[in-house]
């Protein structure tokens, strides 16, 4: 009897101490409801198994508190980290990319190279019908440096896009750091707390979270060793975080891995590698190029390294890197060399003396100059032009088609209208002789043959990878699909990735995510539990009282 | 049973109202600017509009140059009208001078008349359009008759005589562009239309004035020798009757043939030009249902927009306030 009375109070104390364990889990629970990152927990409950023996039926020995279940799904995490890159890879895509969209906008009243180019050759026509009328050399003039302007700015602005994503790069790759070594400092915390076989759920709270903000910046696979501890690689099988032990990634402009002077950027500088450096201080510098691992591994890097594009150590030129701000370049690029080639060799006339060798012009402007190739200190001499310090006319042909030679890499970048006085325009071909060459005011010849350019002839646009044959307006209007495609695709890739990962943390918070009113129905039930366990106590001295008064 | 917890509700909630908010801010932008298509990723087709604008933008520019064409080529064929007005009233001179009736005296006087008509000439010879000669080649801003006195100038009648001034590049003709594939040649090469004319009226004058023509053939140098009448009147008939031949001849091959040419070039800019105004209003319609916005269409869009958006707001009012602590 008295065996039973003792049982009672036994369970009962076991019971209230249960029930006080869930009340606290759900205040935590309650607490955290709205902390990112956190993860339910519950108190699993089991029937407290000891002391089985005694008289009589064994009815069962109470409730114990079993373990702090932390509740979390490996599969889903890793999906709301893989979602977040893909969302992250593409939402800096668009930031970026928008920007380029709007400089080839076509609603037509907004000044693009397309409608400066469209104007420009219109006044050459325009001029070609009448020569000698001073206003509308003018306007050919004005019409040119609009041109060159909107190329120029056009190529500028992509320029400074393309910098602007590679200083982020470097940005970036000091967060990932940072990142990397909190998770390493936390992966020894939760290795010790561990140990005892506990779940140090605090912790691996913090990890989950800081895991997730890396992966807004870098795709990487993690493997969770049984001590706890999580081990981060890249997609190359580079370690990032093993144990407590975090690898510092860095970003340089002159890598050690380098074979000599590096290809430019689209501004003129160079854009820098991700690199980790394996000599740790000691000894030659060991880079290894991480760039296109991270930069194929999504994230915000992979997004910026896709707009940025990669140049490897062994191109020669801004435009051999890969990356839709490349592609968009290469594009401004090829008409502004053949503004410089086609166009100011179409300019110069045709061969004068095809017995001489090289190419004599013929053309000539209002007041009797011949127009010239390159002449380095006067501009006005040709049409399109720009400061060089290269090797001038390196094939001694006369035409100005050695681009290569003369120390320039993006052309775009430094183009100029070499006119400024209406009268130089040479509108004419020579009426005269060789010698004493005639050029009548009324003669629009050599304009009549470079409007021809416009429309009729097609040509060869090519830089870097970019290649298309066309007429100036054809390829235009290629590289104005080509920015709606790219940017098109990314906005449409961003809203899917944007789904996914509301999806991905659905899915994810329908386990870990605190559900209000199912902590308050468990709370009301706990409640009730302890309130009867607390009524078996009484109970049970009312039993023993029984006996005590009896005796 | 699936879980729902309050922060799914609440992120379901959110990304609704904000795609409708983003939706209608995109109508709401169409409908100001009036636009579907603004940049290149807002379509698929947005290399085809740019082709479009190429395309519209060079209309633009070949109409106002096929004006500008048309008014040059119009001045021309109204002087050369007057030309032809010119030469009429020198044959009625002319054929009433060649008649045997006229003494050598009277002759002379007629001569004032010819030299006038000669002089009227050269000034529409040398006429401008828009501060250019319109008769003068390339060589647009260069008078293309010059005046030169005569060796033996008549007594009482003109002393000078007009000759082309034959510079390098009068002989270019222009092409313009009037549409993507018609050029129109604008030929303005003085000589070729007035060379035979002037020397008729010259030879006319010098023969009335009393003086023989040399050399036998051009622009008379003002070298001839005075008639000896009675004896040479018969010469003086000869050579009258000579220049009003030249005279004919200037009028029926190179006046008529200049004329009929510049009235073919005018109906081929007609033609050319109602062509393009047809392409311009092909090339407008095909960017208005490419690129512009429907208003009516997005302006319904957007009430039911605005609608969606309402209900999100208010499922999203209700359904996030409700909780068991409400009954607690």
């Amino acid at each position: 009897m008295a065996n039973y009375s003792a049982k009672i109070l036994n369970n009962a104390t076991g019971a209230l101490a249960a029930q006080q364990a869930v009340i606290a889990a759900a205040s935590n629970n309650i607490a955290n409801a709205n902390t990112p990152g956190y993860s339910r927990r519950v108190v699993e409950l089991q029937t407290r198994a000891s002391g089985g023996e005694g008289v009589g039926v064994n009815v069962g020995n109470g409730v114990e508190v079993g373990r702090l279940a932390r509740l979390t799904d490996t599969f889903l995490e890793k999906l709301v980290r893989d979602t977040t890159a893909d969302k992250n890879y593409y939402g800096v895509q668009n930031d970026l990319l928008r920007r380029v969209d709007a400089l080839f906008s076509v609603t037509g009243d907004k000044p693009t190279i397309g409608s400066a180019m469209t104007a420009f050759f219109a006044s050459v026509n325009d001029l070609a019908a009448n020569p000698s009328s001073i206003p509308l050399r003018s306007t050919m003039i004005d019409r040119g440096n609009d041109l060159v302007s909107a190329i120029r700015t056009t190529f500028q602005t992509i320029a400074d896009i393309q910098n602007e994503a590679d200083g982020r790069i470097a940005t970036e790759i000091q967060g990932v750091n940072s990142l990397t070594q909190q998770i390493g400092s936390l992966n020894d915390r939760i290795r010790a707390n561990e140990r005892t076989g506990n779940t140090d759920a605090d912790s691996r709270d913090q990890r989950d979270v800081l895991m997730q903000r890396l992966s807004e910046k870098i795709g990487y696979s993690t493997v969770e060793l049984p001590d706890g501890t999580v081990t981060l690689s890249l997609s190359n099988g580079f370690v990032l975080v093993s144990g407590g032990d975090a690898r510092q990634l860095q970003t340089t402009p002159n890598p050690s891995f380098s074979p000599g002077s590096l290809p430019p950027a689209l501004n003129g500088g160079i854009l820098s590698y991700i690199v980790y450096d394996y000599s740790g201080g000691a000894g030659a510098p060991a880079h290894v190029d991480l760039s296109r691992v991270i930069g194929g591994g999504g994230g915000t890097l992979g997004g910026l390294m896709a707009v940025r594009g990669y140049n490897d150590p062994n191109n020669t030129s801004a435009f051999d890197a890969d990356g839709v701000l490349v592609g968009v370049a290469s594009r401004v690029e090829s008409i502004a060399r053949q503004l410089l080639t086609t166009i100011n060799q179409s300019y110069l006339g045709p061969d004068n003396d095809p017995g001489t060798a090289g190419h004599q012009p013929s053309a000539g402007d209002l007041d009797g100059h011949t127009a010239d190739f390159y002449n380095a200190t006067d501009h006005a001499y040709n049409l399109f032009s720009f400061d060089f310090n290269g090797t001038k006319d390196a094939d001694g042909d006369g035409l100005p088609n050695d681009l290569n030679a003369l120390g320039v890499d993006s052309f775009a970048r430094v183009l100029q209208f070499g006119v400024s006085d209406p009268r130089r325009i040479a509108a004419a071909l020579n009426a005269g002789s060789l010698g004493s060459p005639v050029y009548a005011p009324g003669d629009g010849r050599n304009l009549e043959n470079l409007a021809g350019f416009e429309t009729n002839s097609t040509m060869n646009f090519s830089v870097g990878s970019y290649s298309m044959t066309g007429t100036f307006g054809e390829t235009y209007a290629e590289s104005v699909g080509y920015v709606g495609n790219s940017v098109g695709s990314v906005k449409t890739q961003l809203d899917v990735t944007t789904d996914n990962l509301t999806t991905a943390l659905n899915h994810r918070d329908e386990v870990s995510g605190v559900s209000l009113d199912e902590e308050f129905t468990s709370l009301i039930k706990f409640q009730k539990a302890y309130q009867a366990s607390a009524k078996l106590i009484k109970v049970a001295d009312d039993l023993l009282t029984q006996i005590v008064n009896i005796l | 049973m699936t879980r729902v917890t309050e922060s799914q509700l609440g992120r379901v909630n959110l990304s609704n109202i904000s795609r409708s908010k983003e939706k209608i801010l995109k109508l709401n932008e169409e409908i100001d600017s009036g636009y579907k298509v603004q940049t290149p990723s807002d379509s698929d087709a947005s290399a085809v509009i740019e082709k479009y604008h190429q395309a519209l933008d060079k209309l633009a520019t070949y109409k106002n140059r096929t004006a500008s064409v048309k008014s040059f080529l119009t001045y021309q064929d109204d002087n050369l009208s007057q030309v032809s007005d010119l030469l009429n009233r020198a044959r009625e001179v002319a054929t009433q001078a060649a008649n045997s009736t006229n003494s050598p005296g009277t002759r002379a006087q007629m001569a004032e008349e010819v030299f006038q008509i000669r002089d009227h000439l050269v000034s529409l010879a040398n006429a401008q359009y828009q501060g250019k000669y319109i008769w003068g080649g390339a060589q647009d801003t260069n008078q293309p008759y010059d005046a030169q006195t005569y060796t033996n100038p008549p007594t009482g009648g003109a002393s000078q005589r007009y000759v082309w001034d034959n510079l390098a590049g009068r002989d270019i003709t222009r092409t313009v562009n009037i549409s993507e594939n018609l050029t129109i040649g604008i030929d303005s090469q003085g000589n070729t239309v007035f060379d035979n004319a002037l020397q008729g009226l010259e030879r006319l004058g010098r023969a009335l004035a009393g003086y023989q023509t040399s050399p036998a053939s051009g622009v008379p140098t003002g070298a001839g020798a005075a008639y000896n009448f009675p004896t040479d009147y018969t010469l003086q008939t000869q050579d009258i009757q000579n220049a009003l031949n030249l005279l004919d001849q200037a009028r029926s091959n190179d006046i008529e043939p200049k004329r009929v040419e510049l009235g073919g070039k005018l109906r081929r800019i007609d033609t050319a030009e109602s062509l393009l105004s047809l392409t311009q209003t092909n090339a407008e319609e095909a960017l208005d249902k490419l690129q512009n916005a429907d208003i009516a269409e997005s302006a319904s869009a957007l009430t039911q927009a605005q609608s969606v958006l309402q209900a999100s707001l208010s499922v999203t009012a209700r359904v996030m306030n409700q909780s068991i602590l409400d009954y607690l």
